[in-house]
């Protein structure tokens, strides 16, 4: 007998994630031979910290379709190139984890860090970012696109920032034009088949049901069917990344957008700074056990390098992860499957991969247990990788001047990322999975910004000659220049191609 | 009725034609009438005299203070050359200008210890056995000791223009005649010459005729039986790219010799710059593309201009013909390394002073100063296509090629012993010495299998001990040298018209 394909298809929650989902199973999926729907609630708001992306968005929005200009003027976006931690090694320190690589292919040799790391160690520059032309760009304030074609000189990778909720709104508009069909009102409650505990509708406020045979939990931190139907359960991560709180507030753009994002380690957690093109985000991610909420608001307030446009408002979680985030016919996106903190810009990139995931398992009506397994291991290697990665911030630091980067210097850390910092420490290297998101550039750029400078590098790295070592530095650290030279300011390229339409108030 | 020579005629430019007349001028004094023909000189600013520590017996004899040569040329000692890049990505290795043999017990030179000792686990580089470059290494300047066996000297960079003016200064001073011309026509009777005739029309006679003119070699050249032999197969560099760079501080105590993909850059300490000499084959890398990667490959930003000259190493079938003798680069001329430019005019001038002609009719010298220039000749060019025939940089076609060609033979019979039993059968007329050839081999990687069996007779015991006292040695007698920087303050620049004297 054929395996029966899935008809109805609920979405539960709006906000980025739900939104996203949509969009992406109104694209590839259709709603020709199924129904899509998505259910909202007006009075419960978006959470909407992600308004820092990395690169991948971009084939998000090609798969979507969605032109580059019209997503960065419709978004109100900017460009970013990475992002400029400041203070995090020790106050008055400052490093740039850029998008891209680090130099260039060192023809048939080992990764270009190792002969940076022999450069750099036989009297080179040990600034680091001069070898990155998304670094030496965002230090000039320059933008540009790159083409494939220029292969002389290296390309240049980015991602936006942008007003999440612009992104659902649009991303709304663009489901419904689809045939995504909306339902306002809040889920109350929801029905599973009494023998296979499969979904089987969602009741709303307002008493109606709505059946499906395939539900997206989009609801946020409390997991409205993955926690409340199916008791996923959940790995609180704290010890590691004890950060509880966020104080956000917009403010005025005093100065000409920066193509990255800043942030600031401060005394209990971290500032950051994502310029808009008409404001500018910020936000104090801490934790409330070193540092009160008033406390924190009245700080970032103080902080905010123009005039802020909103009261601050608060946002709290746990990081952690839903220990199942597909049970049955039921797969959490976004915010239901685990929170991290935006550090490193991660939330939208993680609804991103679980739709790809979704999309690329998509399951008929009787779900296969295998896909499900599959699709929890690979979601948890994403989540624990990432983690891994986040916590590496807090522990590799020459910061102890507070009891909150005390215990971050003191706190035990999962097995798997000592391993990398000790192999890192010991020569330079870093052995990253295939699935993993960030490479060996985003770990060289973090851990060696925070302090922790290899005692080695490859041995291969020594086969090069000294003069071909210095002509490939030289020639490589030229290429970046030009590169940088070669592209107009941040703010000029948006004016010329990208623009938001100016509202004009009577 | 024999006449004993009575007229000389110098003919040359630069450094060469006035090392020649003040070597003459010092020896026979007014025995003869010595007359200088200045030929325009080519120098720039960026040129530099790299030379071997010999040099300075040839100061010594002409009564050259050296302080005015650290004062006028602002010279640096160094007591060694560091080879880097030859062998890829091997590790360097630098050549002391070490005196004499290290002696390793009896007539043993001291490497066949070190072979041995390599063999059994040793792992302290050849250089360490050397004072000169450990001195070298350590920025110090040689002084003389009595332990004959751990004598270092030091050669060292000398502005070109300025040492050219201050031996132009002491020939002149002392009375030479000089004129600046250039050479219209030489008036040649079979295999002599009667006469030179100036571009003004002066006819200048003379008993014998010194070419110093270097590779144009414009008396030399015009003589029968001198054609050119290149040497190009084992020295293949055809251009050489100067230019200067700021001074490095603390001085180096080496020049560094540096092999890149089309050729090696020479860095020469000078008290007030930096020379830099891009040594390479115009087959390829153009002089403008070298000079892109220049500042890289020097490690230096390259301040002023830069010149390109050509070179063509090789020999004269005849050094001496008739009454005309080259001297220096008129008779061989070879690749710039280990210091041979003024080396080549100091060897040829120490031997015509030799064999300087008693008669002014018959030249019995001639054919044996000819033999002896050309094993000198030899010698030098098989110490210098050594390092490009022991290079280890491979996928360089330059590099490849130069591993490819067939050693000269005599080179080939010199690598082959060496790399049998760590002994080099020295050849008549050797400028370097048997030390020299060992940290030469030794430091382009090519390791003796075996060594001398006499060694064994040694016992293990009075082996370490020598080994472990000869480093012990050599690290307190550079200990107790200066520095380059209390060296130099310790020399007074004498005033410059001391010179001027009457021999």
């Amino acid at each position: 007998m054929m395996p029966e394909p899935i008809r109805d298809i609920v979405i539960v929650g709006g906000g980025t994630a739900g939104w996203m989902t949509a969009a992406a199973l109104a694209k590839v999926i259709g709603t020709h031979n199924r129904s899509i729907t998505l259910v909202e609630s007006e009075e419960i708001g978006t959470v909407g910290v992600g308004e820092a992306t990395i690169p991948p968005i971009k084939q998000f929005n090609e798969m979507l379709g969605i032109h580059e200009d019209e997503f960065v003027r419709e978004m109100n976006a900017t460009f970013k190139l990475g992002i400029e931690f400041v203070d995090w090694r020790k106050p008055g320190s400052r490093y740039f984890h850029p998008f891209g690589s680090y130099g260039a292919a060192v023809k048939g040799g080992v990764t270009f860090t190792n002969y940076w790391l022999r450069w750099m160690q036989s009297g080179g520059d040990p600034d680091c970012s001069h070898f990155s032309a998304e670094a030496e760009a965002a230090r000039h304030g320059k933008f540009g696109r790159t083409s494939s074609g220029d292969a002389q000189l290296p390309r240049v990778n980015y991602a936006y920032h942008f007003d999440a909720a612009t992104y659902a709104a649009y991303l709304r508009r663009y489901s419904e034009r689809r045939g995504v069909v909306r339902r306002e009102g809040r889920v109350v409650d929801f029905e599973q088949n009494g023998e296979t505990g499969y979904l089987e509708a969602v009741t709303l406020a307002d008493g109606s049901r709505i059946a499906g045979d395939f539900f997206v939990d989009c609801s946020g931190f409390r997991g409205l069917l993955i926690e409340g139907a199916f008791k996923a359960g959940f790995d609180d991560w704290s010890k590691w990344l004890p950060n509880n709180r966020a104080a956000a507030v917009p403010c005025e753009t005093v100065e000409e957008p920066t193509p990255f994002t800043r942030t600031t380690a401060r005394e209990a957690g971290w500032q950051w700074h994502i310029p808009l093109q008409h404001r500018t985000g910020n936000g104090y991610v801490f934790c409330d056990a070193y540092i009160s909420e008033d406390e924190a608001m009245r700080l970032l307030l103080e902080r905010l390098d123009g005039k802020p446009l909103a009261d601050p408002k608060i946002l709290r979680f746990t990081a952690g992860k839903r220990r199942l985030g597909w049970v049955k016919n039921c797969i959490a996106v976004g915010l239901s499957s685990g929170f991290l903190e935006p550090l490193e810009s991660t939330s939208i990139h993680l609804i991103h991969v679980a739709i790809l995931k979704l999309l690329h398992m998509f399951p008929h009506r009787q779900v296969n247990p295998v896909i499900v397994d599959q699709f929890n291991r690979e979601m948890d290697g994403n989540y624990d990788h990432i983690r891994n990665f986040l916590i590496a911030h807090y522990k590799v630091t020459e910061r102890a001047d507070t009891p909150f980067w005390q215990y971050c210097r003191e706190m035990s850390i999962p097995d798997a990322l000592a391993d990398k910092l000790s192999l890192f420490r010991e020569r330079g290297e870093m052995y990253i999975a295939p699935d993993e998101l960030f490479k060996e550039t985003s770990w060289f750029a973090i851990l060696y910004g925070q302090g922790l400078t290899p005692q080695s590098y490859h041995p291969i790295a020594d086969a090069l000659s000294d003069d071909e070592l210095q002509l490939t530095m030289a020639r490589i650290r030229d290429a970046i220049k030009r590169r940088a030279e070669s592209l107009p300011s941040h703010g000029e390229f948006i004016q010329h191609c990208c623009a938001a339409r100016q509202t004009v108030t009577a | 009725m024999k006449r004993r020579v009575e007229q000389v005629v110098v003919v040359g430019a630069d450094a060469p034609v006035w090392m020649t007349a003040a070597a003459i001028y010092s020896s026979f004094g007014r025995g003869v009438r010595l007359r200088v023909v200045e030929l325009p000189s080519h120098l720039r600013p960026v040129d530099v005299y790299s030379t071997l520590p010999p040099l300075a017996g040839l100061h010594n004899r002409l009564g050259l203070d050296e302080a005015l040569l650290f004062s006028v040329c602002k010279a640096v000692p160094v007591a060694g050359q560091r080879f880097s890049n030859w062998s890829g990505a091997g590790a360097p290795f630098i050549r002391g200008h070490d005196d004499s043999p290290p002696v390793g017990g009896g007539d043993l030179s001291f490497s066949q210890l070190w072979i041995k000792g390599r063999q059994q686990g040793l792992r302290t580089a050849f250089e360490n056995f050397s004072p000169g470059a450990m001195a070298a290494k350590a920025g110090r300047v040689p002084i003389p000791t009595e332990r004959a066996e751990l004598r270092s000297a030091y050669g060292y960079g000398l502005d070109a223009a300025a040492y050219t003016a201050l031996l132009k200064h002491f020939v002149t001073g002392g009375g030479v005649e000089s004129k600046s011309a250039t050479i219209a026509d030489v008036e040649r009777d079979g295999d002599f010459i009667s006469a030179i005739v100036l571009a003004d029309g002066e006819r200048i006679e003379a008993d014998l005729f010194v070419d110093a003119s270097g590779p144009q070699a414009v008396l030399i050249g015009r003589m029968p039986g001198t054609e050119f032999e290149s040497w190009r197969e084992w020295l293949p560099c055809d251009r050489m790219l100067l230019a200067s760079g700021n001074a490095l501080r603390p001085y180096p105590g080496f020049s560094q010799i540096s092999a890149f993909g089309q050729g090696w850059v020479g860095l020469f300490p000078l008290q007030d710059r930096t020379a830099i000499a891009a040594v390479f084959d115009s087959r390829e890398i153009s002089a403008k593309d070298l000079l892109d990667k220049l500042p890289v490959l020097a490690g230096l930003p390259i301040a002023g201009e830069a010149v390109v000259s050509n070179l063509a190493p090789g020999i004269r079938q005849r050094t001496w013909v008739g009454n005309c003798v080259a001297v220096g680069e008129s008779a061989f001329s070879l690749d710039p390394l280990d210091a041979a430019q003024l080396h080549i005019a100091h060897t040829c001038i120490s031997h015509l002073m030799t064999l300087f002609p008693v008669e002014a009719a018959a030249f019995p010298e001639a054919e044996l100063y000819d033999e002896i220039i050309r094993r000198t000749a030899v010698n030098l060019r098989d110490f210098q296509a050594a390092h490009y025939k022991l290079n280890r940089r491979f996928d360089d076609p330059l590099w490849d090629r130069c591993r490819d060609t067939a050693a000269p033979q005599t080179l080939q019979r010199k690598l082959d012993i060496f790399a049998a039993r760590g002994r080099i059968p020295l050849y008549d007329d050797e400028t370097f010495q048997e030390h020299d050839w060992e940290s030469l081999f030794i430091g382009h990687g090519l390791i003796p299998q075996s060594y001398d069996p006499r060694v064994d007779a040694v016992s293990d015991q009075d082996q370490i001990a020598a080994v472990n006292r000869r480093l012990q040695d050599i690290v307190e007698l550079v200990g107790a040298m200066p520095t380059i920087d209390q060296f130099l303050s310790c020399s007074p620049a004498p005033e410059l018209t001391e010179v001027a004297h009457d021999a």
